[in-house]
């Protein structure tokens, strides 16, 4: 079975006054190739430190992490920056577009950094924009997008390269619900079109687009559904109150 | 406004100044650097004069000051110059004279001096006279004949009494050496000597022809010697045909005379003081700014709660005016401790320099300049941070750009790298800020180019061969100009120093405006050299601008001072070349720092930096 991420016993600790608090708490997680996975949990369990883990944005303090079977997580700043810009593709909640660069600058800038081509970048770059339909909105910088297209955006400049994987951090925490439903419907093609995403979300309708469920709780994974087209949504919203209760 | 009111502002502006010493420093060291070259100069400023009214007294001094010089091989001007002397005995008796010495006949000749010969001019005084000048060595002329060198005359010959000189191929024993309060040589022209009746009949015999003559006038109330000159003006000739020159001058006009190079050092300090304090209004200006710019939140949410923006300023401007008393304490002792140093470099000195006393006008217009300062570079940015409104200073952070910067697009186009165009992109971030550094930096290398010019002209002119009579006028020339050198050099570099200051600021500042693009830019895969490269590019355009202005404004600046003294001279293309090379080098080589120092934050914190 080939994985593109497989994570043993990763561990994060945070100094704090008293003894220092586990944000991740010795996770196992693996994701195969193609394979949509969700990581639900309450404000504050360590969902996004993970998924920080898993992009080489933070270092565990133990564990092993592999990515598409290369050993990362002992890897210098710069090579997981190299490998990074290959291989991982990030969304985030808030953006994080760099505002200095128009939109299909934004996109084009991980396809630059890998070395390729400007024409080959700048096309590539259009022809994603294009096919997330923000492509009248090209030449614009994001302090001039709505937020729906800036995050439309943001899923282009992490699909520019074809990674391994596009880790997801609440991508629609900053949406209304019609450009929720726009990324809704974007995830949902990623994953019929085989690419391999993890999105941590704490709405169900996200969550539920996924193949794989795993909830956290306090830094660690505490349960794993397989859904399917006939798993109850309405359950996963359940599961996350009864942990928001327990906390 | 209340007392109370007042309390808290002073208190709040204590705490902040506690809680923030980084900022507090950076601006005392600028400000002090303006207040401290002032200072200097401003004890600079008649620091001379205490050690020539020695002088004068034990010399008795003239009130008014008569003389009248012509050249020795003129005797058309004879006539003119027999009714000039008998102006002078009228003026001896005029009103309100009480004493008079004179007059003293001079003549002209030479005297041999590192190899070459000198003007000289031989004041012939009756031996037993009570007015003399101040001997420092050996004794006054006296019956059997020899010669008194003036003090400075003497030490450039290196002789002492019992020596010999050789004055027109003969020699003249030496019985003494003398100070008098006309000025010293090589500054005061031509070389002065005293000789008695006796040998001015044997110097007449070996060429030397009467140049002129002196009379000392003293006055019943000395506090009159404007008005005496005012009403005798007659006595002054200007005629262009004749070279005859007469003069009245009152001791006031010869003591300022006297130390020329003093003046020169003080004037060119001043200058620097004043152009140093314009730059720190640039640093205030910035710092405060920045400080805003981290603190908006605060203002935000402390004009949420009720205090009103005139309570915010009054708590800035607080803690700045106290920045700029200690930088005015500190200014005006740099001054005392320095200037007696460089005070002691002149050629000019009758004797120990001591700075005149720190009056309150004095102080008052140090403390003025560092008042100023901080006003203008507090006021502006303090209130458009206050005037923002309170909703957005709760919801700070960088402003966005406006549009895409068409100098990136044109570098991409041209096959620029992505982190020097990323660079090129935020380097109009900050338009204002980018304007201030550019500007100190192009002061700082105009400055520098002036410094180098100086530097040629002084080499060429230790070259230059001397002419018959001149024999130490370029010395002289470079003694003077080898002191402003000094202090223009010392002046650039403090100006560079400002200026890196600034550049350190700006830089920092622009790090954390940059912190979470890069943060972003990492995510994306870019390694941290790339991310500094970009934010090293955005600040070296500053740079670029200042290289590209601060080189012809120096030359500009050169080629005004070249008009002077000094021989005329191109500063080399080499010099400007390293200058043009090294100060973008050090500049990126300073920025860097900041940059480095960002990206090694982890990449996660700093996306969720506003």
């Amino acid at each position: 079975m080939s994985y593109v991420i497989e994570a043993r016993g990763l561990v994060r600790r945070y100094p704090a006054d008293g003894s220092p608090i586990r944000a991740v708490d010795g996770v196992d997680l693996v994701v195969e190739a193609g394979e949509a996975v969700s990581v639900m949990g309450p404000s504050g369990c360590g969902k996004s430190t993970l998924l920080h883990l898993l992009g080489g944005l933070e270092r565990p303090d133990e564990g092993e992490l592999r990515l598409g079977g290369v050993r990362v997580d002992g890897l210098s700043e710069t090579r997981w920056a190299v490998f990074r810009r290959r291989n991982v593709g990030f969304v985030f909640q808030a953006f994080h577009l760099v505002d200095e660069l128009t939109a299909v600058e934004n996109v084009e800038l991980p396809a630059l950094l890998v070395g390729m081509g400007r024409r080959e970048a700048r096309h590539r770059a259009l022809e994603l924009l294009e096919r997330l339909g923000v492509a009248e909105r090209a030449g614009h910088l994001p302090d001039h997008l709505s937020g729906g297209e800036r995050q439309r955006v943001a899923v282009a400049r992490a699909l520019v390269n074809e990674p391994l994987i596009v880790l997801a951090d609440e991508p629609t925490g900053n949406l209304d619900s019609r450009a929720t439903g726009e990324i809704l419907r974007l995830f949902g093609e990623l994953h019929k079109a085989g690419q391999a995403v993890l999105v941590v979300t704490h709405d169900a309708r996200v969550a539920s687009t996924a193949d794989r469920l795993f909830t956290m709780r306090d830094g660690a994974i505490v349960g794993q559904t397989r859904l399917g087209a006939d798993t109850p949504v309405a359950g996963l919203f359940a599961d996350l109150a009864d942990l928001g209760s327990e906390r | 406004m209340r007392w109370s009111a007042m309390g808290a502002g002073a208190r709040l502006a204590a705490r902040n100044l506690r809680h923030r010493p980084g900022q507090a420093l950076l601006l005392l060291v600028t400000l002090t650097i303006a207040t401290g070259v002032l200072g200097v100069a401003m004890s600079l400023y008649g620091s001379a004069d205490a050690a020539w009214d020695r002088v004068w007294r034990a010399t008795g001094g003239f009130d008014v000051g008569v003389g009248v010089y012509h050249g020795p091989d003129q005797p058309g001007d004879r006539a003119l110059v027999a009714e000039l002397r008998r102006r002078a005995v009228q003026l001896a008796r005029a009103p309100g004279v009480a004493e008079v010495s004179g007059p003293s006949n001079s003549l002209s000749g030479s005297i041999r001096i590192r190899g070459g010969t000198e003007d000289l001019s031989a004041e012939v005084v009756d031996p037993n006279t009570a007015d003399t000048p101040l001997v420092t060595s050996g004794r006054w002329l006296g019956d059997g004949g020899g010669i008194v060198l003036e003090s400075g005359l003497a030490a450039a010959v290196g002789a002492s009494p019992g020596d010999t000189v050789t004055i027109q191929g003969r020699p003249f024993p030496v019985r003494g050496v003398a100070m008098t309060a006309a000025g010293r040589y090589p500054l005061y022209r031509p070389a002065q000597i005293w000789v008695t009746p006796q040998t001015a009949a044997a110097m007449r015999d070996l060429g030397m022809r009467e140049d002129g003559f002196a009379l000392a006038i003293r006055l019943v109330d000395p506090n009159q010697a404007e008005a005496f000159i005012a009403t005798h003006q007659e006595f002054e000739v200007s005629d262009p045909s004749s070279s005859v020159t007469s003069f009245l001058e009152t001791a006031q006009q010869r003591r300022a005379a006297s130390h020329s190079d003093l003046d020169g050092m003080t004037d060119t300090l001043f200058a620097a003081g004043i152009l140093i304090a314009i730059l720190t209004v640039a640093t205030a200006s910035v710092l405060v700014a920045g400080r805003m710019a981290a603190r908006i939140r605060q203002v935000g949410t402390l004009k949420a709660v009720g205090v009103t923006p005139r309570q915010v300023a009054l708590v800035l401007l607080v803690e700045h005016l106290a920045i700029a008393v200690v930088a005015t304490t500190i200014g005006l002792g740099i001054g005392r401790l320095l200037a007696p140093a460089i005070a002691g470099t002149s050629v000019s000195l009758l004797g120990r320099p001591e700075p005149p006393p720190l009056t309150w006008s004095r102080i008052g217009a140090v403390a003025a300049v560092a008042f100023a300062v901080v006003l203008l570079g507090t006021v502006r940015p303090a209130l458009r941070g206050i005037r923002q409104s309170t909703l957005r200073s709760l919801d700070a952070g960088p402003r966005p750009p406006r549009r895409p910067g068409r100098l990136a697009g044109l570098a991409a186009r041209a096959g620029v790298p992505v982190p020097g165009v990323l660079g090129l992109r935020s380097a109009w971030r900050r338009p204002g800020r980018l304007l201030t550094n550019a500007t100190g930096l192009a002061l700082g290398v105009a400055v520098i180019v002036v410094a180098l010019g100086l530097r040629e002209s002084l080499d060429l002119l230790q070259l230059r061969p001397t002419e018959p009579g001149q024999a130490t006028a370029d010395a002289a020339v470079a003694a003077l100009y080898d002191q402003i050198r000094g202090i223009i050099f010392a002046t650039g570099g403090l100006l560079l120093l400002l200026a890196a200051i600034n550049a350190w600021i700006v830089a920092t500042l622009a790090a954390r405006d940059a912190a979470r693009n890069q943060a972003v830019m990492r995510a994306v895969g870019a390694t941290p050299r790339q991310t500094v490269t970009s934010l090293v590019v955005s600040q070296l355009v500053a740079c670029a601008i200042a290289v590209v202005a601060g080189i012809p404004l120096g030359l500009g600046l050169w080629s005004v001072i070249d008009g002077g003294d000094l021989p005329p001279v191109r500063v080399p293309a080499t010099s400007l070349v390293l200058l043009a090379a090294a100060v973008p080098i050090a500049f990126a080589a300073l920025v860097s720092v900041p940059a480095r120092l960002l990206a090694r934050r982890p990449i996660a914190p700093l996306l969720t930096y506003e």
